[in-house]
């Protein structure tokens, strides 16, 4: 076990699902040739199939201590990555005829292809957005699943780092991971999956998501640490739970659930008494623990709305945007960044 | 098996699994089994393949030769699919490997042991040119220490691939790998991986728990 840990909070009542951070982690981490299907940083419709295809019914981490068999997924699963006319568009002189087309074969799939539909009947249907990471797992199935050793955690923070020296490209690592979070480079011929930006980190520097999240969604820093987002939202308040903790991999990943309006009966008329995300939907996402953390949260709500104050509120809705770092919050244009 | 003496025949030659100085070559048949599943390195490996068949491939037919300098092994066997470079996320490429005990007492099926190291001269489908030096000591231990000291070259035709794995008798390194000599014996085991089966690392088909005995012709010798 590592000595501290590094952790983030992902509140899902603010995700607007804009994908500030996909795009953000793909423009720092995910350029390089091999990499053009990777999207370390995803934002998928909840419910839905989810990025890659399926990857809750994948198989892999551990049932009751056990590893359990998993499933690789494709490159199409994860969406491959799509070519386009660029050229013809923006060089070809026929800005005004021609647009963007999928080049070769009409996919029918890709990362964030069920956008949107998520579940339930008109009136009721509902939807919420999910971001993921690499959850740099506290007990990681790739790690453990690697027959080369070649994925470390950190002593100093936990992440969760593949060593692409050592590596070989065998993707028992892919196969373990519940989430599917690790993707392979098939130029480089190694494993790669999100790094927490560790030479960010290293520097006071929050990860890319994090720091461009223009909805104040990401919360960063050390689990342990008091005065910190992480510890207060997961240890004090037992708000920001782990994604599928049955996978036994116990994430450092912490979501806030999402809270949902009130249905409407038959009549239209607004029906208090059940939520229109399915309370089984959330268990079955987060747990059973999911309904206590709801609950805390609407008590702290109507505390606020009779005229009270809550820390939990004041930490969710982060008024100082630094706040939300955990110490890291060095403004990265402030450092001078070097090549290795 | 006997690795004939052939004077002259340079690196580049010997690559070609179908040059002049192979026919001079007698080949033995090597039967293959799989790995077992319990020596497996970890637990999720040992999870996924449960109840599953290793060692798609069944037979390898191996003839070796050397020029003085360098011995080379011609592997042969049967495979309907030539996998190279994995075209998707749930492809892998054949490879194949030879693998010699580096002391006295090594054990070719645990990859050696702890102060028994094993010496593999591997080559994969995916990088036909670079071969790999590879040594392990222990399960789950394997490690490249160079990849520059071994020469491959693999063809595939017909529903075969043809597989030359070479490197210098004796090589300068600080690593415990083999070193041969001409007019002396040595032992041996194949391992090959089938793409098309997902066999990599420890997922793969080996000639036994038996070392199989090699003697180099001395310089000058006949075949």
């Amino acid at each position: 076990m590592s000595k501290r840990q590094l952790a983030m909070v992902f509140d899902l009542n603010k995700c607007l699902g804009c994908q500030t951070c996909t795009i953000a982690c793909k423009r720092l981490w995910t350029r390089e040739e091999g990499m053009e299907y990777m999207w370390w940083a995803t934002v998928n419709t909840m419910p839905g199939r989810g990025t890659p295809r399926d990857w809750e019914q994948s198989g892999g981490g551990f049932r009751d201590g056990v590893a359990q068999a998993g499933r690789l997924p494709t490159k199409e699963d994860f969406g491959d990555a799509w070519e386009f006319n660029h050229e013809e568009v923006f060089f070809g002189g026929k800005g005004d005829s021609a647009y963007l087309k999928i080049q070769g074969q009409e996919p029918d799939w890709g990362p964030n292809w069920d956008e949107d539909q998520g579940a339930g009947e008109y009136p009721n249907s509902y939807y919420f957005y999910l971001p993921r990471i690499c959850n740099h797992c506290t007990h990681p199935a790739c790690l453990e699943a690697c027959p080369r050793k070649a994925i470390i955690k950190r002593e100093e923070d936990g992440i969760v780092l593949i060593d692409e020296d050592r590596c070989r490209g065998y993707r028992f690592c892919m196969e373990a991971c519940p989430y599917k979070k690790i993707y392979f480079n098939q130029v480089k011929k190694v494993s790669q999956k999100c790094i927490f930006c560790f030479p960010r980190v290293e520097q006071g520097v929050a990860p890319a998501c994090a720091r461009q999240c223009p909805g104040r969604v990401r919360f960063v820093g050390y689990k342990d640490d008091p005065n910190g987002p992480i510890w207060k939202l997961v240890e004090k308040w037992k708000v920001a739970l782990p994604l599928h903790p049955e996978f036994g991999t116990e994430p450092n990943v912490y979501y806030v659930p999402p809270l949902s309006p009130p249905r409407f009966d038959a009549a239209g008329n607004i029906d208090e008494s059940k939520p229109r995300i399915p309370d089984e939907y959330l268990v079955s996402l987060f747990g059973p623990k999911v309904l206590e953390a709801l609950a805390v949260l609407k008590a702290e709500m109507a505390k606020t709305r009779a005229g009270g104050k809550s820390e939990l509120l004041d930490v969710l809705i982060a008024y100082e945007w630094k706040s939300m770092f955990g110490g890291f919050d060095k403004d990265p244009a402030s450092i001078e960044w070097k090549k290795v | 098996m006997l690795a004939p003496f052939v004077r002259g025949a340079p690196v580049e030659w010997l690559l070609d699994p179908a040059a002049d100085p192979w026919h001079k070559t007698r080949a033995e048949r090597l039967a293959m089994t799989g790995t077992p599943l319990v020596l497996q390195p970890t637990a999720a490996i040992r999870a996924a393949w449960t109840g599953k068949h290793i060692g798609a491939v069944e037979k390898v037919e191996i003839a070796a030769l050397h020029n003085g300098e360098v011995l080379a092994f011609r592997l042969e066997w049967a495979d309907g699919s030539e996998n190279r470079d994995p075209n998707d996320t749930t492809a892998f490429s054949d490879a194949a490997a030879v693998l010699f005990p580096v002391v006295d007492g090594a054990p070719a099926i645990s990859m050696g042991g702890p102060k028994l190291p094993v010496n593999a001269w591997y080559w994969r489908g995916d990088s036909d040119a670079q071969g790999r030096q590879v040594v392990a000591e222990g399960i789950g231990t394997s490690r490249t220490v160079d990849v520059s000291l071994v020469h491959t070259h693999g063809v595939w035709k017909d529903g075969r691939w043809r597989v030359v794995i070479a490197r210098a008798l004796r090589v300068q390194s600080s690593e415990p790998v083999v070193q041969l000599d001409a007019g002396s014996g040595a032992h041996f085991a194949v391992a090959v991986w089938e793409g098309s089966h997902r066999e990599r690392g420890g997922i793969k088909a080996f000639s036994g728990a038996e070392w199989r005995s090699l003697s180099l012709a001395p310089v000058g010798g006949k075949a």
